[in-house]
């Protein structure tokens, strides 16, 4: 009560330095407008400040515009749309789009009734094609800002205090940007393969593995999860002779259904590609004009390669020789991601990552200091585009609502291989891990009638559902249009739907959709087509 | 037509779809905001995110008086300016903390324990 009284001495002190002269006589008016000046950065602050503009950054930042908030988004890149639009999502599905039509083209027209004449890959052009998909939606996502009155500054942000981020422009200069509130959404980049130096010409991440100038000889994907094999299936499709090497006794990754990975495995080598499952790189050498990569059984010695035909000891003499190096042109490595906060001065604000560098949040996206919020791939969960989307929506709708909702145990994976892979919910492994009877139902696509007219009939549709109350727990599928499919599947889980609800749901005919209504229908009962 | 009425009631009463309509989504009347272990995290949350815990070292610099705020309006005293922003600890070229860093033949010589006992007897142990 007191201290509300008193003028504020830098207030006072700043008026006596204006008003040298006349040091005893200061108007109390001079003096208040002086202390505002000095606390004058309240008037300026946004509602909200993004660190970030990649799928979460920038979703975050249109919801909150169309909110109503004052939002400035900052992005160092120079485009928006982050991993995702940039060097991720968007520009491999372009590559992988176009070169499974020339792979199309090339091997599978005769069978159709098509003659083709001679087929010629121009890379360029293909390169091109992709670079227009994504200036295109970049700019898309710089028209949505202006719409939606988000004030977007390009540069490097660093937390000065709790309050403000100091901003180097990409333009040259600093500016100072003041919030009352904050989301980080930083994402997150390429875990680099210890002993080798990422190049992006021969030893390259996904990044460079979407802008090679040519169609390389060989290429050896280290790491069989969803963002190695998609890249493998680029350049294997373009002529290249790929390799992939995993650590693991399964592809795809964390959460593929292992039935899953084994059919989608089968279907890949299938289409050339070779792999080496529990096998891991100790190391390489990239003197030479081709890369050499020193592999070393993850499993004591049984290395479960298709090569492996010698003479199945552990030290067996021809492996030792050939088989446990590996030549290549070019190395992808592929071994996940980690979050990316560097430069952004948290050490300034007391904040701290956990031991897998992301940054600690509780159930509404709070930090520990609770008006600055994180999303997507820099903290907890999967590092996905459609999951940070989900966090951007919810995290606006906590600092406008104080309510939001994001479901993990509803968030769909999807492989763009082809065919795809894609699932949502548990795998038969969790669920038996967890102790819960479960009943399973599947269906091949080379039953389905679709599937079989578009002579594209690999793949099968897996459901897990709950034995005593048919609730569905997870669906796996691997086969056409996995990707789309997996949608419906989503919603069902996010609604609590039991396979039945989903088996006596009508499914257009004849469509790939008719696939996963039979594997409901096998689930609770019967398929009728198998 | 009637037979088939009676079999669609009683498969009707069979089989309850899971799904059900519950109406418009609201924002539920009470919420608690308590901190609580985000749902995709691997452990719970630290102590930190407590409310009675101290906040950030920053943000106590910020609202604690001594002689004014401390650090935050006199550019260049210490702690202002964070430790990243100072730059390297390293020495420049040519400079070093300790003697020790230096060329050997700057170093000291090592001391032996006569002439440990020398200087703690003030050179008593050197005449006796």
């Amino acid at each position: 009560m007191f201290r509300s009284l008193l003028v504020p001495r830098v207030a006072v002190r700043s008026a006596f330095k204006q008003q040298s002269s006349l040091p005893t006589v200061v108007a109390p008016s001079a003096i208040a407008r002086l202390s505002k000046r000095s606390y004058a950065t309240e008037a300026e602050q946004d509602d909200l400040v993004v660190i970030g503009g990649g799928v979460a950054g920038y979703v975050a930042a249109i919801k909150a515009g169309q909110d109503g908030m004052k939002v400035t988004c900052i992005e160092k890149r120079g485009t928006l749309g982050g991993t995702c639009l940039n060097v991720g999502c968007i520009p491999s599905k372009a590559l992988l789009n176009n070169s499974h039509l020339y792979h199309t083209i090339l091997h599978d027209t005769k069978a159709r009734g098509i003659e083709v004449g001679d087929v010629k890959l121009n890379l360029g052009t293909m390169m091109k094609a992709k670079e227009t998909a994504v200036s295109g939606l970049t700019k898309g996502i710089e028209f949505l800002f202006k719409k939606n009155n988000v004030k977007y500054v390009k540069g490097t942000a660093s937390f000065a205090n709790e309050r403000e981020v100091k901003v180097n422009l990409a333009d040259g200069g600093e500016q100072t940007v003041s919030g009352k509130n904050f989301i980080i959404a930083t994402g997150s980049e390429a875990t680099p393969f210890p002993g080798l130096e990422i190049d992006e010409k021969r030893i390259i991440t996904s990044t460079g593995a979407i802008a090679l100038e040519k169609v390389p000889e060989s290429m050896v994907v280290i790491g069989g999860g969803i963002i190695g094999l998609e890249m493998a299936s680029v350049w294997s499709r373009l002529g290249s002779k790929v390799t992939i090497v995993e650590f693991l006794g399964q592809i795809g990754g964390p959460g593929m259904d292992a039935e899953i990975a084994k059919a989608s495995q089968k279907i890949l080598k299938k289409q050339g590609m070779e792999f080496k499952v529990n096998t891991k790189v100790m190391g390489g050498d990239v003197s030479g004009d081709k890369v050499k990569l020193q592999l070393e059984s993850a499993k004591g010695g049984k290395e479960e390669t298709v090569r492996h035909n010698h003479s199945g000891e552990s030290q067996c003499n021809k492996c030792t020789d050939e088989n446990m190096q590996i030549d290549a042109e070019v190395v992808l490595v592929a071994i996940g991601r980690r979050p990316y906060t560097a430069g952004l001065g948290l050490e300034n604000i007391g904040l701290e990552t956990d031991d897998k560098g992301r940054l600690v949040i509780d159930q509404e996206y709070r930090t520990k200091i609770p008006h600055i919020r994180v999303i997507g791939d820099c903290t907890f969960g999967p590092m996905l585009a459609h999951k940070a989307e989900e966090e951007a929506v919810a995290a606006i709708e906590y600092i406008q609502k104080g309510h939001g909702h994001v479901n993990y145990g509803a968030i769909p994976s999807v492989m763009y291989t082809h065919p795809e892979v894609a699932w949502v919910g548990q795998n038969e492994q969790e669920v038996k891990a967890s102790g819960v009877k479960y009943k399973i139902g599947s269906f091949p696509f080379s039953a389905n009638s679709r599937a079989k007219t578009n002579q594209d009939s690999d793949g099968l549709v897996k459901m897990i559902a709950d034995a005593e109350t048919d609730r569905i727990l997870g669906v796996h599928i691997v086969g056409p249009g996995a990707g789309e499919m997996i949608a419906e599947a989503t919603l069902a889980i996010e609604y609590g739907a039991s396979s039945e609800d989903i088996g006596r749901t009508s499914h257009a005919h004849p469509t790939l959709s008719e696939a996963f209504k039979e594997a409901a229908m096998a689930t609770y009962g019967k398929a009728i087509h198998y | 037509m009637f037979a088939t009425k009676i079999l669609r009631q009683a498969a009707a009463a069979e089989r309850a779809p899971m799904i059900k309509f519950l109406g418009k989504r609201t924002t539920p009347a009470s919420i608690d905001h308590t901190p609580k272990a985000h749902p995709a995290s691997p452990y719970e949350l630290p102590a930190d995110f407590s409310k009675s815990s101290s906040p950030s070292f920053s943000s106590y610099r910020q609202k604690a008086i001594q002689h004014g705020p401390l650090g935050r309006q006199n550019t260049g005293s210490i702690g202002s300016a964070s430790g990243q922003s100072l730059g390297s600890v390293k020495p420049a070229k040519g400079e070093y903390f300790d003697r020790n860093e230096l060329p050997a033949r700057f170093r000291r010589a090592p001391l032996d324990m006569s002439e440990i006992d020398a200087i703690e007897t003030g050179g008593a142990t050197l005449v006796c």
